[in-house]
Formats: structure tokens, sequence, C-alpha cells
């Protein structure tokens, strides 16, 4: 768009470091990392790695997530994961539901039973029912529960990984009370590392999405008297199903 | 922020004997300073990736033209704006015409000491423009008219009776409340604030140059909501804080978090690459990084103290060290407290008043052993100390009268037989003063000196003759 300034400060931060203008750092390639064939492939290792360990990995995210604050649940099926979540639903008594648009419902029937249980999901997408940006935002505040699938989990921090886009609102995993989020098997990292590592592949491959949010347990404060409480401005309740 | 660091002695004395801050100082020890040892020793290869993070650090910071250049070229391909600013003026005119030009009645903001700096919210509201801060933290020193006492945990001195005081005032709640019933509070103001956000600030934590993206690192959300919500997305950074490559954000990020509240992550990290996508479902339309020098060039040009600028802003050298655990946050009187605050707050805001600043340390180190990075903060001090005693005319600022007492002394002890008779003399002159071997109080210049500790009185006979007079009686 525009970038105003830039020349006059450049030129200071020159004569502060005594530099003049011109060619990159002799050692800035170490720094920047590995050339773009070698982010591609560093990139299809995480993916094996993923695939290969993924039972070790979803039984460590199980793990580190509980720690982080998420209540996590294990189940084997499609059919028992939709259930869950239809019964955390109802074991909170929510009744006004927000789900994202993504395609992890086509294999997951939880609008069904969400309905077998008397509840209408909405659908926090533009569109949807001649919905625009305003009433998404009014939805997603007014809903009690939120519910969205998982792009990647991360093994080391308990972190569940969020690239809004079409389909995924940023507010749908953020302004409800409690947050659902479903996690297939094979979609764990091992650590931030691996996370970055693929993200800086999408940079250039020009798939990188416009935000990601990492989402470690429900939202925090300790600002009053030191005393930690959940629930500040985001959800005061996570919880992480797992499928497989 | 007008900096008020000249008060820095009446400000600790003041503190020192305050008990409510005293006892809610004991948080920031048994709280934030023991879990970061803990997160420490729980990391595997910590020290290693502290090195790491200051090799990153070290070279960014002395190719910074490079990689501001880079940044700004992506934000821009990203679609993003930047505006470059001299000073806290020019970053607040920015700012301020943005927001009438996009018709903005209210603001959200999310913790940002650079927008601190700038007393951002206090200029809004100057001209007419609701500015709300919303980590809960800001909100609280908010409503009391008051500077963050910490970086990370800016009301970490208001007891929870004086938190729900001000509740109570402001919103007519039960002045009673738990800390969770005030959270609870909190969170019906602000949310509704959030509904009707037009516009966002936000500090930054890393600013990526190879992808022109940004990471925020909160607890509470109150990033996400300005990075989801409001039409306008601003971020606000000191032009520091820039890393190469997305592949050094795992280790930032860990170091940071781990040394500022001992969490393996905080609840939320954010990374925004430019303003939302067309066919995203919500987000802001506008992206506008603010890259603020204000002073930041005169640490960078000094070799002694540039390393200031690899700060992560994590908060561990304030929980590490003695004095600010007992001074407190306001003591320092500008926007970044304790010992990293003692380097940059008199660089920034000025020397000449900031002078007692660089002497509120006992060089104990704990400071650079806690830094995530390993600032040498001790150094620096040093350095700045040496500034106000003997550097160029504008920044020195030692009076006349201790310059002359120091002569004196420099005198008396260039050779021994004027350091014998001194003694002698200082001996006989004090003895009528001194009670039970100590002066309790001395006369100006040197009232400094005795208003916290004695002074002891010279030995009527010095060290050396007894030693001599021993070592004669044993040969016979």
């Amino acid at each position: 768009m525009a970038i105003t300034g830039r020349d006059a400060f450049l030129g200071r931060v020159r004569e502060a470091l005594r530099r003049s203008p011109g060619a990159p750092p002799a050692d800035a390639a170490t720094h920047l990392g590995l050339s773009s064939d070698d982010v591609a492939s560093a990139a299809d290792g995480v993916r094996r790695e993923m695939a290969e360990s993924a039972d070790v990995l979803l039984d460590a995210v199980a793990e580190s997530a509980a720690s982080a604050g998420w209540k996590v649940r294990r189940v084997g099926s499609p059919e028992d994961a939709a259930d869950v979540v239809a019964a955390i639903c109802a074991e909170g008594g929510a009744t006004r539901v927000l789900r994202s648009d993504q395609d992890i419902f086509d294999a997951i029937p939880v609008d069904a039973a969400l309905e077998a249980r008397g509840v209408t999901p909405g659908i926090a997408a533009v569109g949807q029912a001649g919905t625009d940006i305003p009433a998404l935002k009014q939805a997603a505040f007014d809903s009690e529960v939120g519910i969205t699938g998982v792009d990647y989990a991360i093994a080391e921090t308990g972190t569940v990984v969020l690239h809004p886009r079409k389909g995924l609102s940023r507010l749908v995993s953020l302004a409800p009370g409690r947050h659902i989020a479903i996690l297939n098997r094979g979609d764990v990292l091992p650590s931030l590392d691996e996370l970055f590592t693929l993200e800086r592949a999408a940079y250039q491959d020009g798939t990188l999405e416009g935000s990601m949010n990492l989402i470690s347990g429900p939202s925090r404060t300790g600002d009053i008297a030191a005393t930690i409480v959940d629930g500040i401005h985001g959800p005061f309740e996570v919880h992480l199903v797992i499928v497989g | 922020m007008l900096p008020k660091t000249e008060r820095f002695k009446q400000g600790a004395r003041e503190t020192l004997a305050d008990p409510v801050i005293q006892e809610s100082m004991e948080a920031v020890y048994n709280g934030f300073h023991t879990n970061r040892q803990s997160a420490g020793q729980a990391t595997e290869g910590w020290d290693a990736q502290r090195d790491r993070g200051r090799a990153i650090k070290e070279h960014t910071i002395a190719n910074l033209d490079y990689y501001l250049e880079m940044l700004t070229d992506k934000v821009d391909a990203n679609g993003g704006n930047v505006f470059f600013a001299e000073d806290t003026a020019a970053a607040t005119e920015y700012i301020l015409d943005l927001a009438r030009a996009r018709d903005v009645k209210t603001v959200i903001k999310s913790k940002s000491m650079v927008s601190e700096e700038m007393s951002l919210a206090h200029e809004m509201e100057a001209v007419g423009i609701e500015a709300v801060e919303t980590d809960l933290g800001e909100y609280i020193i908010q409503l009391a008219g008051e500077a963050p006492y910490h970086i990370i945990a800016p009301a970490i001195h208001k007891s929870q009776d004086q938190v729900a005081e001000m509740f109570a005032e402001t919103t007519g709640t039960d002045p009673g409340q738990t800390p969770e019933e005030l959270t609870t509070t909190a969170r019906g103001m602000l949310r509704e604030t959030f509904q009707r956000a037009d516009m966002s600030v936000t500090g930054v934590n890393f600013a990526v140059a190879e992808s022109g993206s940004i990471v925020l690192v909160t607890n509470e959300g109150n990033g996400r909501m300005c990075t989801s919500i409001p039409r306008v997305h601003v971020a606000v950074m000191g032009m520091e804080k820039i890393v190469p490559s997305m592949q050094d954000l795992g280790m930032m990020l860990r170091i940071l978090i781990r040394s500022a509240t001992g969490q393996r992550i905080s609840s939320y990290v954010t990374m925004v690459n430019g303003p939302r996508r067309d066919e995203e479902e919500d987000g802001p339309e506008e992206f506008h990084l603010v890259i603020v020098d204000n002073g930041r060039m005169r640490l960078l040009a000094d070799p002694n103290l540039r390393e200031a600028l690899y700060c992560l802003r994590c908060g561990a050298c304030l929980n590490a060290c003695p004095v600010y655990r007992k001074v407190g946050g306001h003591s320092y009187g500008w926007v970044y407290p304790g010992p990293i605050g003692a380097v940059v707050s008199p660089v920034l805001s000025g020397l000449k008043q900031a002078k007692d600043l660089p002497f509120a340390s006992s060089l104990c180190g704990a400071c650079r052993e806690a830094c995530p990075v390993r600032i040498d903060i001790p150094n620096m001090l040093l350095h700045l100390r040496h500034q106000v005693v003997e550097g160029p005319r504008e920044v020195r600022s030692v009076g006349r009268v201790e310059r002359l007492v120091w002569k004196a002394w420099r005198f008396g002890n260039m050779k021994p037989g004027r350091f014998r008779t001194g003694g002698k003399i200082a001996n006989l002159l004090g003895r009528p003063f001194a009670r039970g071997g100590t002066f309790r109080r001395v006369p100006p210049p040197l009232s400094g000196w005795t208003r916290s500790r004695d002074l002891p009185l010279p030995a009527s006979t010095p060290f050396r003759d007894r030693f001599k007079k021993r070592r004669s009686r044993g040969r016979g």
C-alpha cells in the first residue's frame, strides 16, 4: 500500500551503525536460514514425521493440552466425536451454539447430534442466511459455545493452531464463553519449530493465510492481586475433542 | 509520557514506606521469578536457546537498516501501510490523522509499551476519541490514571481491595468483590467496548522481516479481539523488534514467554500477515505498522549501550532485581522500570533528569543472569554512571561541591603519608561527634551517606600501626 518516511529513517540507522547502504550482510543467508528448495523439503520432512509418529504425537498433545488448561476427551469415531460435542453443549446448558463452516463438519456429524438434543447450531459464515460481518460478530458474541476444527495441534505446548479464512471466522473460537476444538489424528506437530517451518513453506508457496492464532488453554489473567482467573475476554472453558 | 525520572529518590522512599505495595510486590518474586527458574530448568537446551536468541538479536540489530527495509517491503506487499516515526509526536499525529480520516469513534488498545511512551490513549481522549485499554492490568491503571508498574503486570502494585473500590466507583458494583467477580465485571464492561470499536492499536512482540508478519503474545485474548473486530488495526513497534525469519519464532517465543511468566506458552499467540483477505469472514480491512525511533538511535549509535535494543520486554530483570522489588515501578519515573528501565529511560528521556537511575542498582548481576538474551545490564549501568560523573557537560550532573569532595579524597589518598595523616586528623576532628565509633549523621554534602547507614569513625590506631606493633612483639 504505502511506506512513509523510510529513506530518512534508514539514513539515520546507517549513520548510527556507521554502515553504507547496499549489499546484504555477509551472514544474512545463515540468519534467513534455508533456501526455498530446502524449506520445501524441510516441510515435507515435517509432514512425514506427523504421519509416521501420529500416535505418539496424539498421546503427547493429549497430555500437554490438559496441562495447558484444555478439557481433553478422546474418542474413536466421528459419530462419537459428534456425540461428545453435543454432550459438552448440553452439560453447560447451551442453546445458542455457533460453528465454523469447515470441511470437518462434513465428516463429523455435529449438526445431527446437536439437533437430536433440540439445538440448531448457527454457522459462522458470511452469506449464510443473509449474514454480513456485523451480524456474524453479533452471533459470535451472543453464542454460548463456538465449535471449530483444528488446523494443527502442537505436542510441545498443548496448542491448537487456527488460520482464519473463508469458512473459519476469527471470532467463532474467541467470543463465545466456551470453545470446542475437534482434532484429527495426523494433524499434530512435535513443536513450535515445525509449525514455523510449515508456515515458512506456505509463505514461499504463496499460500500463507492472512493471520494465525495459537490457542493454548482458556483466556486468562493474573492482573488482579496476581490471582489467576480464567475467562477475561475470550472463552473461560476450552474443550479439545481428539478423534482417533 | 512525560518523564518524572528526577523523582527517583523521593518515589523510592514513599514506596518503601507503603505496606500495601510492599506486600503486593512479593508476587513478583514468588510468582514470576520462581516460575521462570523452573520453566528454564524444564526446557531442553535452555541455555543454548538463549545463546541463539542473543545471536539473532545481535545480528539483526547490527544490520537493522537491511532488515527494516525487508520488513517494510513485505508489509507493503501484503497490503499493509508503514509509517516511520522519528519521535512520539510524529507517531501520534499519524494515528490521530488516520482515526479522523476513518471517522473512528472508539479505539481499543492492547498492551504496548511504545504507546505508553506516546501517552496515546490520553492524546486520543484529548481530541474526543474514546480510547480504552483492554489488557486488564492496563485497564485498571487507566481507571486509576497511573503509569504501568511492571512491563508485563502493569497493576501488580494494586491490592484486591483497591481494585474492587475502583470498580465500585466506576460501575457501582459491590466493593467487596473477589478477583473472580472483578474479572467477570471487567469482562462485561470490555466486551461491550470491543463490539463497538472501529479501530485498534496493538504493540508488536516480534516483526518478521522475511514475511512482513507481526506477532502478538497475550494471555487474555485482547490481542485477538483487537485483530478480529475493528475495521482498522494499527500496530506500533520500537524499531528494534525484528527477527529475520519465521524460523526464529519458535525459539524466540519460548525464551520470551518462559522468561516472562514461566508458562510453556501464553494462552494466545497471534500472527498477522496484513489486512483481512477478500474472501475472509471477518477481520480488519486495513493494517498499519508504525515504526518508532524516539531516542533509540542513541542506543544504536553507542556500542556500549547497543545491546539494550536486544530486550524482548519480558520483565525477568525486574523480577530478579532486589532494588526494583523494593522501590517499585513508579519510582523509575517513566515507561520502563527496573534494571532495563534504568538503562533505557535515561537514554530515551534524558540522562540529566534521570541521573539517579543508573545508581539504582547494587550491580549484583541478577538482571544479567535472568535476561533471556543475556543483556549485560550492570555494565551498561556503569557506563551511564560514568557519563553522569565525567560525561560531556550536557549530560553530566554531579554538583560542584561533590566534585570538590572527591578531589580532596583523591588528594588525600595519592600518597601514603597523606593517607596516614588524613586518617589521624579525621579521627581527632570527628571524635567529639561520633557515638560508639560511628557517625549517625553528617552534614551535607555527605549527608546522603548516613541517611540509611552509619559512617565509621577512622580508627585512632590505624591497622598498619597495630600490625607493626604485633609483628615487632612477635619477633621479640
